[in-house]
């Protein structure tokens, strides 16, 4: 990272003291983890939405992977030349179950079950060379 | 409710066509269905119309004013449906739920659209409070990359190869060739699958449905009404929609609970159980389904969803050629939209259309054979599933 970089979106997630975490809320009556954040609880088994901050991460479990070999269309970002990417589902251990990038190396260096970690790291370079975050996991144990 | 019927359905084939109108396109379809039936136009009580994002309806989803505008102005009420992919079949339900409820006697249903060239952008605003957008922007998943993350998952949850993932689109060219409104309709070899290119690993080219134009139309009426014009007429047993249930464990945007099991795609799950509830009918009754095949994943997926296999059993039945129209479970004998390509919003009564010919036998070489029960299901962006059982 650079010292020029934004957050592809703001308020998704922090690099805090204790590292990398997705800014989200969790209903403290029914336990549903919410990301982005909700004001409110939406499952409609909890009549009673208690809307609390929480921080997710780092670890979580790969659900599934996949290659994005060609470019993807608007409003996806990339730097070219071109270069394919993987797309996983991750089960955090909070019990979010969350989309994102997963840094490795390519598709076999992957398998289903391996534990991930969040990181942040750049979606792409922006219009003014800064570089934009976004949230995606690597993988720390396959 | 009343039982309502289904008199007549037409298509403008699916294809790529830069030369004509959507207008032009969906007056096929309605002519074609009206024909069929044998009524005119101004005979028609009411429209429900898919409403379309990539084309028409004057950009605000106005695609029945477009159809009423083409076939002629006779004032008749029109209702636009709005449901991603579902759209289609949503239209067909409301048509449905206005002649059962004994509004109308005599409703046509259409949808007709003209895609945007290459892969879609499934997100229409640039708005970081939809959910779609922010997967898009953050992440970058289109639909392929979504559905391989689904097929991986299968993969190593069942076993499931690629050669049996090359196998589903083999099967369903070799049903969509004789079926004259097709966009593709020669065979493919399992070599020529396994060597087409690889669009989101493990998904390969041939194994995705692209984007087609198209246009189809589907006329229902009353059982008084249908005894005018028919001695054999279709009949609706069931035609349901439905959202997607909260505890679904598919994340609609970038993140959700994850709940324990494969609760995916609840929307399809809760309308077929719907429509089956409603015909009064379960999954042995049926002879053979129709379902939306984007990309080969699901035709081995969703029917184990729905309880017309066992769970892991689905690439035994391919095998087998269980799934072939004079199997034990056809599934898409028409092609599927693996041999028509997505008209978005078209898609769900082309599935219609291919229902009645089947109940009437004339399907030509890709009958099943002796059809008298079958079932249809789309889904679209949102959480919108709908399906429908017709039987003669
Ligand atoms: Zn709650």
């Amino acid at each position: 990272m650079t010292d020029k970089a934004v957050p592809v979106i703001e308020g998704l997630f922090s690099d805090t003291a204790e590292g990398p975490r997705l800014l989200g809320s969790r209903c403290a009556a029914c336990g549903t983890p919410y990301f982005p954040s909700s004001a409110v609880c939406h499952n409609p088994e909890c009549s009673d939405s208690r809307i609390e901050e929480a921080f997710f991460g780092p670890g979580g479990t790969l659900w599934s992977c996949a290659l994005q070999n060609y470019p993807p269309p608007p409003p996806a970002r990339y730097d070219e030349p071109y270069e394919p990417y993987l797309l996983g589902m991750v089960d955090m251990d909070e019990g979010l179950r969350v989309m994102a990038r997963i840094n490795a190396a390519d598709i076999t260096a992957v398998e289903i079950g391996s534990r991930v970690e969040l990181e942040l790291d750049t979606l792409c370079k922006g219009g003014e060379g800064e570089d934009v975050i976004t949230w995606k996991f690597k993988v720390v144990q396959p | 409710m009343k039982d309502v019927a289904v008199v007549g359905v037409g298509m403008h084939p699916w294809g790529k066509f830069k030369d004509k109108t959507l207008n032009g396109m969906c007056r096929v379809a309605v002519e074609a269905a009206l024909s069929d039936a044998g009524i005119a136009w101004r005979d028609v009580q009411a429209l429900a119309a898919a409403s379309s994002r990539f084309s028409g309806g004057k950009g605000w989803g106005l695609n029945g004013n477009d159809i009423v505008e083409e076939m002629g102005m006779t004032g008749i009420p029109v209702y636009n449906l709005s449901a991603g992919c579902a759209a289609g079949a949503n239209a067909f339900n409301v048509g449905y739920s206005l002649v059962a409820g004994g509004v109308y006697d005599m409703v046509m249903v259409a949808g007709g659209e003209k895609m945007p060239k290459g892969f879609i952008q499934t997100s229409g605003v640039a708005d970081t409070t939809d959910p779609e957008y922010v997967r898009q922007l953050c992440v970058g998943m289109p639909g392929p990359g979504f559905w391989a993350l689904l097929t991986r998952r299968r993969m190593a949850e069942y076993g499931t190869t690629e050669e049996q993932l090359a196998k589903v689109a083999v099967k369903a060219h070799q049903c969509g060739k004789h079926n004259e409104n097709a966009r593709f309709r020669q065979e493919f070899t399992l070599k020529q699958v396994l060597e087409s290119a690889v669009v989101s690993d493990p998904l390969r080219l041939y194994e995705i449905c692209p984007v087609s134009d198209g246009a189809a139309a589907v006329l229902l009426c009353s059982a008084e009404a249908a005894r005018k014009l028919t001695t054999e007429p279709v009949w609706v047993a069931g035609s349901a929609v439905a959202t997607a249930s909260f505890s679904d464990g598919i994340t609609r945007g970038v993140g959700g609970m994850s709940p324990p099991g494969n609760t995916h795609h609840s929307e399809a799950k809760l309308a077929v159980a719907k429509a089956f509830e409603q015909a009064g009918l379960g999954p042995s009754d049926i002879d053979f389904v129709e379902l939306q095949d984007n990309t080969v994943y699901y035709e081995l997926a969703f029917p184990e969803e729905w309880g017309l296999c066992q769970p892991g059993e689905a690439e035994s039945l391919l095998e087998a050629g269980e799934t072939m129209p004079d199997g034990k479970l056809p599934i898409n004998p028409s092609g599927g939209f693996l041999c028509f390509g997505e008209a978005t919003t078209a898609q769900g009564l082309f599935q219609i259309c291919e229902l009645t010919w089947q109940l009437r036998g004339q399907s030509g070489p890709r009958q099943v054979p002796d059809a008298k029960v079958g079932l249809c299901q789309t889904l679209g962006l949102g959480g919108n599933g709908a399906a429908a059982v017709l039987k003669r």
